[in-house]
């Protein structure tokens, strides 16, 4: 017997699950069909999970380093992993727990089992106890990505670790090498560092977060990481592993020499592809791109027009919020309304310490844009009174504006909370904001947000908290001309 | 029991208003619920207005000739459920069911639904990448206006990329917006089309004159509006011929007899569809409309025929929809069908909606030719008239000339010269009256 829906989403991760509870309040008979995990990977063996490993890693770092500056002595002070793994699979399964409360709440119907498009209007579910026929009016493809392996090192979660793998050890490693200096790399390579592992970034570019984050806050983090013990080797190859022991020993090439890097484990983050070579979608006539990415208009539709690709497959960037925006247009879309994709800017974050977060344009990228003129300043966070309270001043507040107009064009920060403060950035990117919008706004004292406030008024030429040019020197100087703090 | 006020629900799309033409309930009387209250005439049609609930008429709000505006209350029921402040009748679910991406209703009436690629039945696989465009284009990068801003122009179906903004920094207002989709500073509403300034000079009678006004509104009202806005916009031109149709009348007669005991009247009117649809599929741009906001011109892969129909109420013109598909055994029932309930003022609004191009049958009255106005959005309208006995001149087999009496009928094409050039359309008028004269060719177009 087929069941027969308006809509089915296919997975239940932060695109598919938001997509389906917007369709079902559309009035729509909604169901979504998961094969893993509710939630998906960001819920599961993502976002969610990595943070609070990263949390906890931070805590025991602060124990140790900051505690004994303000006044504690830790006499004795022992870690065990397995019980942090399981209070940080407590947070996921609240977390999933509440997808599934929500989907269910809205009248989702929750299908368990691995689709397969039959024909562009039929899949054909295997779950755990047969096949079910599943037919709907319009399909949201919403399966994802998973991580990249690289010749010669095929996971096997035990030496060879995927981020899933390495958020589940439920002991800490004495060494990792983490192939890949990315931000997957570098959160979960961090997090082992804050833990006492010995690290070793093995990264193929010149630098670390290449193309992922402003080059000058990224600096920040590299001398952080440094001091925090984790090793960096650019423009390195991994060419193979053996094992060694009870651990892995990784062939690097560096500079057209090979070494040898002995661990106890070896994470390989080099990317995410996306999971376009499943389901069908190729026997329906979907068009994918060559880097694998399905093929969608602004409104998201593919080339079948009542089917609609959103998240990680959908294409770049390959975050769960850009997946969450998409799942409620592609879903309004279908109930008649007039949507598309116009957002200005996807904000992106990095859990690194200091935290990196951006939101618009880098400078390479406005100039590229045909912005001949940018008002380019930073603010640091040494100079913020919340900053120092927290004993966290590494870092700034970097804006970057059109000249002409004094329109925001990007904002890139390094420092605390850096994820938590780039929201204001991305409403007043959204907004089409200036720099005297930011800064005239009146920002509360004392917070790390007064950065954003300050970092205005710098990239105007004039912030209260650090020196710069005089005023009227400055306006002699004209536009264009770039504060340096 | 409890009170319960019932508003004047949605009529239609754009129709804000009705005229109460009259109560089909009393105060007292017990209804059912759906079970009609009142006949309203919007600008489009007369339409049935039901109740939502069961429940004993309390108060009827308004009387015969009120103009009542959609969302005022129209009468109270005392029903048995408990009391709830409101609620609103309704005549046809006023939801629009995708998966067409654009809800007409962002758009102005000279674009009808937005002409994005995809509303229009889109083959399956296949497309290009420009087949999936979607329209307005999203903004680009570089356009200052806040999000609320840009959804704002996307549900007016503006292209906010081509508006230029008034704020600092050239941002894009929201009065920006509102201003170039004509609405001017009316709220976020349904848009309405803005008729350009027209001037609208009084008239005053001799003194004493014996003379009568009525308010022109309804029905009338729309047609002086449509037929000004079409001859506002449209640069008219009129081509004209006639046509030896002794072979038609001699089929049709054939037909008749045949229809009849199929239960069918059997009309010149579904033979004409059929060439003109034949014929159009040879010239597309006469299947088209031309988008003015978006300045581009929409082709129709669909063929929705309408045909004028003259009234008590006024001109009205029926919708066959996708005539294409129908024989002419069904095209005949249809019109015969729809002709019948356009006099009686019973059409549903849908059925006067959609057509891509018109046929006004004006020969069924007299006159051998008229220079119609299109029905605006389309770009063409077919004009046919009466069939007259006529004398011609005929050439024999050995060269000699002889006279020959023949049925001629008139027919004549009236086109939008900015999309149709006037060769293209006499070459469409010939190529029409080719298959007119010899009906058998019809064959080689059945589907």
């Amino acid at each position: 017997m087929a069941q027969n829906f308006d809509v089915v989403v296919i997975g239940a991760g932060p695109g598919g699950y938001v997509a389906a509870i917007r369709a079902a309040q559309h009035g729509k008979k909604t169901a979504v069909i998961e094969r893993e995990y509710m939630g998906g990977v960001c819920l599961n063996v993502g976002c969610i999970p990595s943070k609070a490993l990263i949390t906890a890693g931070h805590f025991l770092h602060r124990l140790e380093h900051q505690a004994p500056e303000m006044g504690f002595t830790v006499k004795s002070l022992s870690h065990d992993m397995a019980q942090t793994q399981k209070w940080k699979q407590s947070v996921c399964d609240r977390m999933a727990g509440g997808v599934e409360q929500l989907l269910k709440g809205n009248g989702v119907t929750m299908i368990r089992g691995e689709a397969t498009f039959k024909t562009a209007h039929e899949l054909t579910v295997k779950t755990k106890t047969g096949t079910e026929t599943v037919m709907a009016k319009n399909f949201i493809l919403a399966t994802g990505s998973r991580p990249i392996e690289i010749p010669g090192f095929a996971f096997d979660e035990k030496f060879v670790l995927s981020s899933t793998g390495a958020l589940a050890l439920t002991e800490v490693p004495k060494s990792l090498i983490v192939i890949g200096g990315g931000y997957i790399g570098l959160e979960i390579g961090g997090m082992y560092a804050n833990f006492g592992t010995k690290v070793t970034v093995v990264e193929a570019n010149k630098s670390l977060l290449m193309g992922l984050a402003d080059p000058e806050c990224v600096q920040v983090v590299q001398r952080r990481m440094k001091k925090n013990g984790v090793e960096f080797l650019l423009e390195a190859k991994a060419k193979g592993w053996t094992k060694s022991g009870n651990g892995v020993e990784v062939t690097v090439e560096v500079g057209g020499k090979e070494q040898k890097l002995k661990a106890d484990k070896v994470l390989v983050t080099v990317g995410r592809k996306p999971n376009s070579d499943q389901a069908n979608l190729k026997g329906i006539g979907l068009e994918i791109d060559a880097k694998g990415f399905v093929k969608v208009n602004a409104q998201r539709r593919t080339n079948i027009p009542h089917i609609f690709a959103i998240g990680d497959i959908a294409g770049q960037p390959m975050l769960a919020h850009k997946a969450s925006h998409e799942g409620v247009l592609v879903a309004d879309v279908i109930a008649g309304q007039n949507r598309v994709y116009d957002a200005k800017t996807v904000p992106s974050v990095i859990f690194v310490e200091p935290e990196i977060a951006a939101a618009g344009v880098t400078e390479e990228e406005a100039k590229a844009k045909g912005y001949t003129e940018l008002k380019v300043a930073k603010f640091p966070f040494g100079a913020n009174g919340r900053a120092v309270s927290l004993m966290e001043t590494d870092g700034f507040v970097k804006m970057i504006a059109d000249a002409k107009t004094n329109v925001l064009l990007g904002v890139h920060i390094v420092g605390p909370e850096a994820s938590n403060l780039i929201s204001e950035a991305a409403l007043a990117i959204e907004m089409g904001a200036r720099l005297e919008d930011v800064a005239l706004t009146i920002h509360p004292h004392p917070t790390l947000g007064e950065t954003m406030m300050e970092a205005a008024e710098a990239t105007l030429g004039h912030a209260i908290h650090i020196i710069q040019r005089p005023l009227a020197a400055k306006s002699a100087g004209g536009a264009g001309a770039r504060a340096n703090v | 029991m409890a009170e319960k006020s019932i508003q004047l629900p949605e009529l239609g799309e754009g129709v804000t208003e009705g005229e109460l033409v009259r109560w089909l309930v009393k105060p007292g009387d017990k209804i059912e619920a759906d079970q009609p209250v009142a006949e309203m005439m919007t600008d489009k049609a007369t339409v049935e207005v039901p109740s939502p609930v069961a429940g004993v008429v309390k108060e009827l709000k308004g009387k015969e000739g009120d103009i009542i505006e959609v969302g005022q209350v129209m009468f109270v029921l005392e029903t048995d459920g408990a009391a709830t402040a409101s609620a609103s009748s309704h005549t046809k679910p006023a939801h629009s069911e995708a998966p067409a991406p654009a809800e007409a209703k962002a758009a102005l009436p000279s674009a009808p639904a937005a002409p994005t690629p995809q509303s229009a039945p889109a083959p399956m696989a296949a497309q290009t990448a420009g087949g999936m465009e979607v329209y307005p284009p999203p903004a680009d990068a570089k356009v200052l206006a806040t999000p609320a801003t840009r959804r704002l122009a996307r549900e007016l179906g503006i292209d906010i990329n081509t508006i230029k903004g008034t704020g600092i920094a050239g941002r894009v207002t929201r009065e920006d917006v509102l201003r170039s989709s004509g609405a001017g500073a009316t709220a976020a509403g349904a848009p309405v089309y803005q008729m350009p300034t027209i001037p609208r000079p009084s008239y005053t009678g001799p003194a004493g004159a014996a003379e009568e006004r009525v308010p022109l509104k309804g029905i009338r009202k729309k047609i002086a509006e449509n037929m000004q806005m079409s001859k506002h916009v449209i640069p008219h031109f009129t081509l004209m011929d006639e046509a030896n149709v002794t072979a038609l009348v001699e089929m049709r007669e054939e037909l008749k007899a045949q229809a009849e005991k199929l239960g069918t009247k059997i009309t010149y009117l579904p033979f004409v569809m059929k060439a003109l649809i034949a014929t159009v599929r040879d010239f597309p741009m006469f299947n088209a409309s031309i988008d003015d906001a978006a300045q581009e011109i929409v082709y129709k892969k669909y063929f929705n025929i309408g045909f004028a129909a003259d009234t008590p109420n006024g001109l009205l013109v029926p919708v066959i929809k996708n005539a294409d598909q129908k024989t002419i055994l069904q095209l005949s029932k249809e019109i015969l069908d729809l002709s019948k309930r356009a006099r009686e003022g019973k059409l549903a609004l849908d059925e006067m909606k959609g057509a891509t191009i018109t046929i006004t049958n004006i020969g069924s009255v007299g006159g051998t030719y008229a220079t119609p106005i299109i029905n605006h959005p389309e770009v063409a309208i077919l004009g046919m008239y009466k069939i007259v006995d006529k004398p011609v001149v005929k050439k024999g087999a050995d060269g000699s000339l002889e006279l020959d009496v023949i049925k001629s009928m008139n027919f004549t094409i009236t086109a939008d010269h900015r999309l149709i050039d006037g060769a293209v359309a006499a070459n469409f008028l010939k190529a029409f009256i080719s298959r007119i004269e010899n009906p058998g060719v019809l064959m080689l177009d059945m589907m």
